[in-house]
């Protein structure tokens, strides 16, 4: 079994493809190479969406929903770029978002996609109740055959990002069980899933856009251990493993680290402990992490590539920030690290001294001593909680890193520091992190950081019409050139650490191209430039 | 004649209603439990839904989701709609799998059933025939063998055993796939009955070498006290070999405790199978019920606990009656005691009274030695 019987396979169907292909008077790279290019991919990569594929229920958020097709797209930059639109504007007042599309789209079941579908699909997902979050969307409206009109509640720069994950539904063929059967005009249609097991899909040769390389591709759900025992034997192209697996060495295959924004960082109470607590009782502020020089001596001390280099062994980068890379981030928002000397100077300036020669400091009675929480069953995060507590130490900063469990860092978000992974390509996110207005929602803004003009920003930023301008608003933000700004330069709300690689094993043979920068997930996001991916062999 | 079968019939007849009224106060009370233990649980259903979306998803859309599941109702009114439902043959609908919870049970299920039913004949089989070989044989090299390996299984656990299987046969030699009910990429329509066997081979081993363990100790204990009994010392004085010994005096002795034991063991054999399907993707019922459990999918989870508490009862009701079928002395037992329980008047001919066999004296050594 496994090799041999595989290959023999692949070159049977691949035999077919190859006559296939020529009939219709176009060869594309994947088949060539003496026909030993496979037609069928194998990916084991995780993440089964186990209530099916339903865009408005959430299918698909991460971008690239295989069987739909969006409105808009991001290329590897990240940039937004036309798909199933043509043509897209926002109104002055940034409530209405005017999209035209294109009239050469089909369903799978041969059905035109139309403006009304698109309204459909918009309309439905904002009252379903799933995973993707459209309830800005006041109302959909088909102006005309191939022009819909999203009025939106109030002005969302970030709504940019449902044109670019939500997958447009068939008005006609939705209901409950289209989940289990979806029909779409995306470049792939859904042969065969079975639950738990595995999802089979074939090229969808109706597809309006570029033509996948494979004709089929077979995402098996597997744990990681079968997954990584299915990659040695021989049996998958591309399997996802975690960072400290990825040194496993299979024959045949390679390690592709795509790096992401899946970041870690320490939000930092930001305001003093005065008996503050929020609605439900739990305390607000921690007197030393309030202190602007505390946090931004901690920025310093930390040595970020010793962090990457140790505990991810060496599959990730340096975070400054939350929304490195990606086209909304500011570089200059980034400070010097690694740099204890300068991390005991700005203490010292700002009148924290060791007075009792304990090691640790105090200034007007307070010891430079907090707690930093981390989730107890996250080895990763343990390991960094650690190792900056050992950088923090030589220079008078006590920390003391607990491992405790969700229910418990609940009840203390708002009073210890807390190490915590975000990571997204909506910038929505970042809104949410450092907002005045979102201090103590949900997981947000756990450090109630307020200032007011990176309110403002963030506020421009939201209610910006045009991309640009959006993107200076949110670099803004983080800096904006004159020492104001939540990043590590300004106010210094989080200590951002490192950025994950994620970890693919990947084929020898199997180019996958330079894959997008990845957001929080592991898995379904690398799928995004899956029809580019060619057969090198 | 005909009087006769009714007056046999009427006390069958109350003792499944006696035992139907027990299950559906059984399924009361697991309902109850179950629920209680899913409201009182500090996971928010909402944030298990969301998982790593939480940075995405805002105070609005969770309170569409919370809608949509029906999480604003207060816990005992929401336990009555369900009750309401169930009565009427709905158990609602999973929220994981976004599908009707008897769909997903039915399709579960029926992967699950080839999976537990094989690994419980081959466990049933191959344990009785090691525990009758180490009785027949005790105090000899067979027999502590045997004791040796049930003893060394019973402490093993089931996701480990599968690991090392799953490493020596799939990984290292090759012979067995790694995962699934099926070979992966192939289409349902050209999945061979032999595809399917040779997918089950590994998980219904892994569950059935761990179900073996007590199914041998049992029977090599009620084998040792078979052949320490005056029948078998009569045959044996008659001149009836030794495997006559054993075929036509212990068997039937040995195969009572092995039998209801295996039968009550469905609830064990479930649990196991939770464990196995996880290590080797196998898309069972166990593995629905490891993702009901951390989606905090209420209405999957409870029917899941009803369908097993159906499911193991009806196993433990069945093992009472084979049980009965082959030691007589149950069946005067049980009636006795549900006389008692559901009517005061003794009935002397409800059932002919069964001479009871002579009592089995403790295994002795000696019945041995006098050979």
């Amino acid at each position: 079994m496994g090799l041999h019987g595989r290959t023999a396979r692949a070159v049977a169907i691949g035999a077919v493809v190859v006559s296939a292909v020529t009939a219709c008077g176009g060869g594309t790279a994947g088949t060539t190479g003496g026909g030993g290019a496979p037609s069928e991919l194998r990916l084991a990569i995780g993440g089964e969406p186990e209530d099916g594929y339903d865009p408005t229920l959430g299918w698909g958020r991460y971008g690239s929903p295989l069987f739909q097709s969006t409105l808009l797209a991001r290329d590897q930059d990240l940039d937004v770029v036309p798909d199933l639109a043509t043509d897209w504007s926002v109104s002055d007042d940034g409530l209405v978002w005017t999209v035209d599309i294109r009239t050469d789209a089909v369903f799978t079941d041969g059905e035109p996609v139309t403006a009304t579908d698109v309204a459909y699909t918009f309309t439905t997902a904002s009252r379903s109740g799933g995973l993707t979050d459209v309830t800005a969307l006041r109302e959909a409206v088909a102006v005309d055959e191939d022009t819909v009109e999203l009025r939106l509640e109030r002005p969302q720069s970030t709504f940019v990002n449902r044109l670019v994950s939500l997958g447009i539904v068939p008005e006609h063929a939705h209901g409950p069980d289209y989940a289990r059967d979806p029909i779409g005009s995306g470049p792939f249609r859904l042969v065969q899933w079975d639950p738990g097991q595995q999802l089979i899909v074939e090229r969808n040769d109706d597809y309006y856009g570029e033509q996948p390389a494979f004709e089929r591709i077979v995402f098996q759900f597997t744990g990681e251990d079968a997954s990584l025992a299915a990659a040695s034997a021989g049996q998958v192209d591309m399997v996802a493993v975690p960072s400290q697996l990825a040194g496993t060495e299979v024959p045949g295959m390679r390690l592709v680290a795509v790096p992401s924004v899946d970041n870690r960082g320490i939000v930092f109470p930001y305001l003093p402990d005065d008996g503050r607590t929020t609605d439900d009782g739990t305390p607000i502020g921690n007197d030393v992490t309030s202190d602007l020089a505390v946090r931004q001596a901690i920025n310093v001390a930390v040595d970020r590539q010793a962090l990457v280099d140790g505990v991810l062994e060496g599959h990730g980068s340096p975070a400054t920030g939350p929304v490195d890379g990606l086209p909304w981030g500011e570089p200059a928002a980034a400070v010097e690290d690694a740099d204890p000397d300068r991390a005991e100077q700005l203490l010292e300036q700002a009148g924290w001294v060791d007075g009792d020669g304990d090691g640790v400091r105090e200034k007007a009675g307070v010891r430079a001593a907090f707690t930093l929480l981390y989730p107890a069953d996250d080895s990763l995060r343990q390991g960094l909680a650690l190792a900056v507590a050992d950088m923090l130490g030589p220079v008078g900063i006590e920390v003391d890193a607990a491992g405790e469990s969700w229910d418990v860092i609940d009840q203390r978000l708002h009073a210890d520091a807390v190490l915590f992974g975000w990571g997204s390509h909506d910038p929505t996110e970042m809104y949410n992190l450092y907002s005045s207005t979102r201090a103590g929602v949900e997981y947000w803004n756990p450090g109630f950081y307020a200032d007011e003009a990176v309110d403002a920003h963030l506020e421009a930023a939201m209610a910006a019409t045009d991309e640009e301008t959006a993107n200076r608003e949110w670099r803004a933000a983080q800096y904006d050139g004159a020492g104001t700004g939540f990043g590590p330069s300004g106010d210094a709300a989080w200590a951002w650490l490192v950025n994950l690689d994620h970890t693919y094993l990947v084929d020898e043979c199997l180019d996958v191209g330079t894959p997008q920068i990845e957001p929080h997930g592991h898995g379904w996001p690398v799928t995004a430039g899956i029809a580019g991916w060619q057969w090198t062999c | 004649m005909a009087v006769d079968l009714l007056t046999r019939a009427a006390p069958m007849l109350r003792a499944l209603t006696g035992r139907l009224v027990r299950l559906l106060l059984l399924l009361a009370a697991v309902a109850t439990a179950s629920f209680a233990l899913m409201a009182h649980s500090p996971v928010d259903p909402v944030d298990a839904y969301v998982g790593g979306d939480i940075a995405a998803i805002g105070p609005e859309q969770r309170a569409q989701i919370a809608e949509r599941w029906g999480l604003d109702d207060p816990p005992l009114e929401r336990f009555g709609a369900w009750l309401g439902n169930l009565v009427q043959g709905d158990l609602g609908r999973s929220l994981t799998f976004n599908a009707p919870v008897t769909e997903v049970i039915g399709e579960r299920f029926l992967t699950s059933l080839a999976l537990m039913a094989t690994a419980w004949v081959l466990s049933g089989l191959v344990g009785f025939g090691l525990g009758v070989l180490a009785g027949a044989r005790q105090g000899r090299l067979t027999d502590r063998v045997v004791c040796w390996w049930a003893y060394t299984l019973a402490s093993a656990p089931t996701f480990w055993v599968g690991l090392l299987l799953l490493y020596v046969f799939s990984v290292s030699l090759g012979w067995a796939p790694v995962c699934c009910a099926v070979p992966v990429g192939a289409l349902a329509e050209d999945v061979t009955l032999l595809d399917r066997v040779q997918h089950l081979v590994l998980p219904a081993l892994t569950l059935s070498i761990v179900g073996v363990a007590p199914v041998v100790l049992h029977t090599r204990h009620a084998v040792i006290h078979a052949l320490a009994g005056d029948h078998v010392a009569l045959a044996r004085a008659q001149g009836e070999s030794p495997t006559g010994v054993i075929v036509h005096r212990v068997l039937r002795h040995a195969a009572a405790p092995a039998v209801l034991l295996q039968f009550a063991a469905l609830g064990e054999l479930f649990g196991g199978s939770v464990l196995a399907e996880q290590v080797f993707s196998y898309p069972g019922l166990g593995a629905a019920t490891t993702a009901a459990a951390l989606g905090q999918d209420v209405p999957l989870l409870l029917g899941i606990a009803l369908f097993t508490t159906v499911f193991v009862f009806v196993g433990n009701q069945v093992g009472d009656l084979v049980h009965a079928r082959l030691d007589p002395r149950v069946v005067d037992d049980l009636v006795r005691a549900r006389r008692g329980r559901w009517r005061r008047d003794p009935d002397p001919d409800v059932l002919p009274a069964v001479e009871p066999l002579p009592v089995v004296p403790e295994p002795e050594p000696a019945g041995r030695g006098a050979r």
